[in-house]
């Protein structure tokens, strides 16, 4: 019954949204808005295993690492400059004003950098992914609580031991907060990476349908976008749970 | 909450009125008609803010708003949404578009190839170290062109068979054509199809032609065409050889006088002096050359870019 | 300098915390909306007050973070010169900044800028509006929330710049299709911030305005709005600078008329160091904007005792 109610609740309202669409298009003539039944059935013919193979794996690929990437070093730069107040104040600024370009807009100097091959797009995924997790992490780590690092250094912990111990699970919270933002914008930029100097991947293909005017094929393309997210935020739940169980069973028993 | 109801409903009030506003009437008081033209602000169209200038369409009756759009993705969805009136776009796009149901016809020539190898205003460029020296060699090459599967990849597999070259496995990339020049500086490719101003800026850092795409393609290719939905041309006929005429005035004018493209170049693009000066001008001829768009469908045909035909005739004015 | 319960005597600033939390720092440190917050500031510290006749001291933070910047001018000079980078394609800083100087005398420049800072409010606002009161009404509902929680997270991911062809069809390249993609992004911003304040509302306060039967509209006035407005400020907050950047990325790939649309017609002229110069105003703007809505948040938070926290998106 539980389980009942679960898959009623999870797919309850996009199956009504679903029909209300496919009855209001049913008898489209419009070009770009054809019967949501015409996209469902492109659904399948266009994203076969040959497709998913050459255009969604490696666009999954790429943005899994970008998105490492961005957590390794976004995580790393975070408590390295969180740590050092001279070197925070030093960055903040032109931090502050980097992550404030749009990310479409850096692309061609990215390329000039990076090429534009599959480092490019990677370095994309990065420039956009980055900022949060950074910004996060510097936030985490600032709110550390006093008594604790002041119990650390009591006890004679060293700079690496405090960190692991102390800081990182302070910060732990938010820097998963951090990430999670960071997976949402991770996608966009994979469309956007892909619409600039590609020869493959989901974005690349769904523009690729636009300009050759298949667009129950870019529907498809968009609707397959939608899905991928939930995946991928589903998923992010899961390590999110078992990552903070211990602060989430806190703050339950706060509550 | 009452200031949040207040606001959203100043909001959708907003949002609505800039929803009705999009589509005006065209119709003026004095008589003239106000059009609305989406176009890409490239050199191929210097000819149309000449004419503006020059008041070749007010002398018609004709009101110009001109739109500025980032491409053919644009536009096309615009005139057949009837944000525009008239679109400028390439004969490839416009193929594509009509092949795929889009009821669209060209109503006026808009830019061609001045059917000269060694002096056209588009090109396939390689570094001045590159090995590629003919047509022929860019087989198996990278060759980047701004939209897959459109006038630029067709046009240079033509090239490559008229020099006795195999195109089949060119590796055709899509790369925005400002950021071609440095990539091929760079050697991330092998070969850049690019039009003015980028030509000349790929020349200046000392890039060579290696083939003339659009040339070798057709005799005097008619590259891109101003177009209106078959409704309009249907319901409002008069307005539309009204345009027609303007149009043809201002690409005579604009042949007659370089220097004013040169001038007007200035007032809608950031193009630099120097480049301004060393840029070799398209052609502006009054009439679409319809064999030329023939022959561009079975190029696209031959490649396999449409879905359906494309039915030149049913384009075509 | 102001007194603030931070570890900084500075007080907050930005770049500060994007997602602040409450610190995990044990079951009994105060919760936002909590009353006896402010009768217990979380870490009580001993006031600094000048003393008096001496000069104030060095504001450090300032000083150093104008040197970073200073240092990255230096290196956006110099890099040109070194073999990284083809100077031909990347101008150092005074060739950008002598072409910033030229634009700011043009009229088109400001234009631009006004038209970009339009769209970017007219849109914040919407999305705000929209979001505030969508967030509210499901969030209140309970059973609503747990149906609507699927689809939230279908849409959301959806990029903005998918829909950049919808907006072209219903818009053209005007004003209303750049607000279409900003709204679209910034709004997803709001809802989900403003959802995350409806469920923290205290039970306790909850309880005690169903025990004095208080009637739907008094139990939003009192309890969800007040719980909410810092999470709506951080939404606030978060979708300003989403809707920037959704404004500025619609006017480059749609063309409507704005910073972005400037940025565009630079590159397809192969005008690099205008470019260069538009991109370093679209960065400034992001920043003052940041800084903007910050000081905006602090203002409406006044009366908010503890450091404003938000649940994980």
């Amino acid at each position: 019954m539980r389980l009942l109610r679960g898959a009623l609740l999870l797919l309850g309202l996009p199956t009504v949204l679903f029909g209300l669409w496919w009855i209001a298009s049913a008898d489209s003539t419009s070009f770009y808005f054809p019967p949501l039944q015409k996209i469902l059935a492109e659904f399948a013919e266009t994203w076969t295993a040959e497709r998913w193979r050459a255009d969604v794996l490696p666009s999954l690929a790429r943005l899994g690492a970008g998105y490492a990437a961005s957590c390794v070093l976004g995580i790393t730069l975070g408590l390295l400059i969180g740590r050092t107040r001279w070197l925070l104040h030093l960055t903040e600024p032109v931090l502050e004003f980097a992550r404030a370009v749009p990310p479409p807009v850096l692309v061609p100097v990215i390329m000039l950098v990076a090429g534009i091959g599959d480092t490019m797009k990677t370095a994309v995924i990065v420039s956009g992914c980055i900022w949060p997790i950074l910004l996060n992490t510097i936030a985490g780590v600032r709110s550390a609580d006093a008594v604790q690092l002041d119990t650390a250094a009591a006890f004679g912990l060293g700079r690496t031991r405090t960190l692991t111990s102390v800081v990182l699970p302070a910060a732990s919270p938010r820097i998963v907060t951090g990430m999670r933002q960071s997976l949402a914008i991770g996608l966009i930029l994979m469309v956007i990476s892909e619409m600039f100097a590609a020869q493959s991947g989901l974005g690349f293909a769904i523009v690729q349908f636009q300009r050759s005017y298949a667009i129950p094929a870019m529907w498809s393309g968009i609707l397959l976008l939608g899905c991928l997210g939930v995946a991928l935020a589903a998923l992010f739940n899961l390590f999110d749970r078992a990552v903070l169980h211990w602060y989430h069973r806190m703050r339950e028993r706060s509550a | 909450m009452r200031r949040l109801l207040a606001l959203s409903a100043l909001a959708i009030t907003l949002v609505s009125t800039a929803t009705a506003c999009g589509g005006e009437e065209d119709g003026n008081a004095d008589g003239t008609d106000t059009v609305s033209v989406g176009v890409i602000p490239i050199v191929d169209v210097a000819p149309i803010y000449l004419g503006i200038e020059q008041g070749f369409f007010a002398e018609r009756g004709i009101t110009v708003e001109l739109t500025e759009a980032q491409g053919g993705a644009a536009i096309v969805p615009g005139v057949a949404a009837e944000e525009f009136d008239f679109g400028f776009s390439n004969l490839t796009s416009l193929l594509l578009a009509q092949s795929s149901g889009l009821p669209i016809e060209v109503v006026a020539n808009g830019v061609a190839s001045t059917g000269e190898a060694g002096a056209d205003f588009g090109a396939v460029m390689v570094a001045a170290d590159s090995p590629i020296q003919t047509p022929a060699d860019l087989a198996g090459a990278t060759v980047a062109v701004n939209t897959l599967n459109n006038i630029g990849d067709t046009t240079i597999r033509e090239s490559v068979r008229a020099d006795g070259g195999d195109p089949t496995d060119i590796g055709f990339t899509e790369v925005p054509f400002p950021d071609m020049p440095a990539q091929l500086a760079a050697g991330n490719l092998d070969a850049v199809w690019v039009v003015e101003p980028f030509k000349s800026i790929v020349e200046a850092e000392g890039g060579r032609p290696v083939a003339w795409n659009y040339v070798d393609a057709a005799p005097d290719l008619t590259v891109a065409a101003y177009f209106a939905t078959t409704k309009l041309v249907q319901e409002d006929a008069d307005l539309v050889e009204r345009f027609a005429a303007a149009i043809a005035e201002s690409l005579q004018y604009a042949t007659d006088n370089p220097d004013a493209v040169r001038d007007i170049l200035t007032t809608y693009t950031d193009i630099s002096p120097d480049i301004l000066a060393a840029m070799t001008l398209p052609a502006w001829p009054a009439d679409v050359n319809r064999d030329s768009v023939e022959r561009l469908a079975a190029l696209g045909e031959a490649d396999g870019i449409f879905e359906n035909p494309p039915d030149v005739d049913a384009l075509l004015p | 300098m102001s007194h603030k319960t931070n570890r900084d005597p500075a007080g907050p600033r930005p770049g500060d915390a994007d997602t602040p939390h409450p610190s995990p720092a044990g079951p009994t440190a105060p919760r936002p909306g909590d009353p006896r917050a402010r009768l217990h500031p979380r870490r009580p510290r001993p006031r600094l007050r000048p003393t008096p006749g001496r000069t104030p001291p060095l504001p450090v933070p300032l000083v150093l973070g104008a040197a970073g910047v200073a240092l990255a001018l230096a290196a956006g000079q110099l890099l040109p010169h070194t073999p990284l980078v083809n100077p031909a394609y990347t101008p150092t800083t005074g060739a950008v900044l002598n072409a910033l100087a030229a634009d700011l005398a043009r009229g088109e420049f400001w234009q631009a800028l006004a038209d970009t800072l339009t769209a970017w409010a007219l849109g914040l606002a919407i999305a705000v509006a929209a979001g505030a009161a969508l967030g509210i009404l499901i969030g209140s509902l309970p059973p609503v929330r747990a149906a609507a929680n699927s689809t939230i997270e279908f849409l959301r991911p959806i990029p903005s710049v998918a829909l950049v062809p919808l907006a072209v069809l219903l818009f053209g390249t005007r004003l209303p299709s750049t607000l279409l993609l900003v709204v679209y992004a910034a709004f997803w911003q709001v809802l989900v911030q403003v959802l995350a304040g409806v469920r923290d509302i205290d039970p306790v306060a909850a309880d005690t305005a169903r025990s004095l039967r208080l009637n739907p509209w008094q139990r939003l006035r009192h309890l969800a709005w007040p719980t909410a407005l810092p999470y709506l400020m951080t939404g606030v907050r978060l979708a300003a600078t989403v809707a920037l950047v959704l404004a500025i990325t619609a006017e480059l790939v749609i063309g409507s008329p704005g910073l972005g649309h400037e940025i565009a017609v630079a590159q397809s002229s192969g005008a690099t160091e205008r470019m260069y110069a538009l991109i370093l105003v679209a960065g400034g703007l992001g920043v003052l904007v940041n800084l903007g809505v910050r000081a905006v948040e602090r203002g409406a938070l006044r009366w908010h005792p503890s450091v404003r926290s938000e649940a994980p998106a």
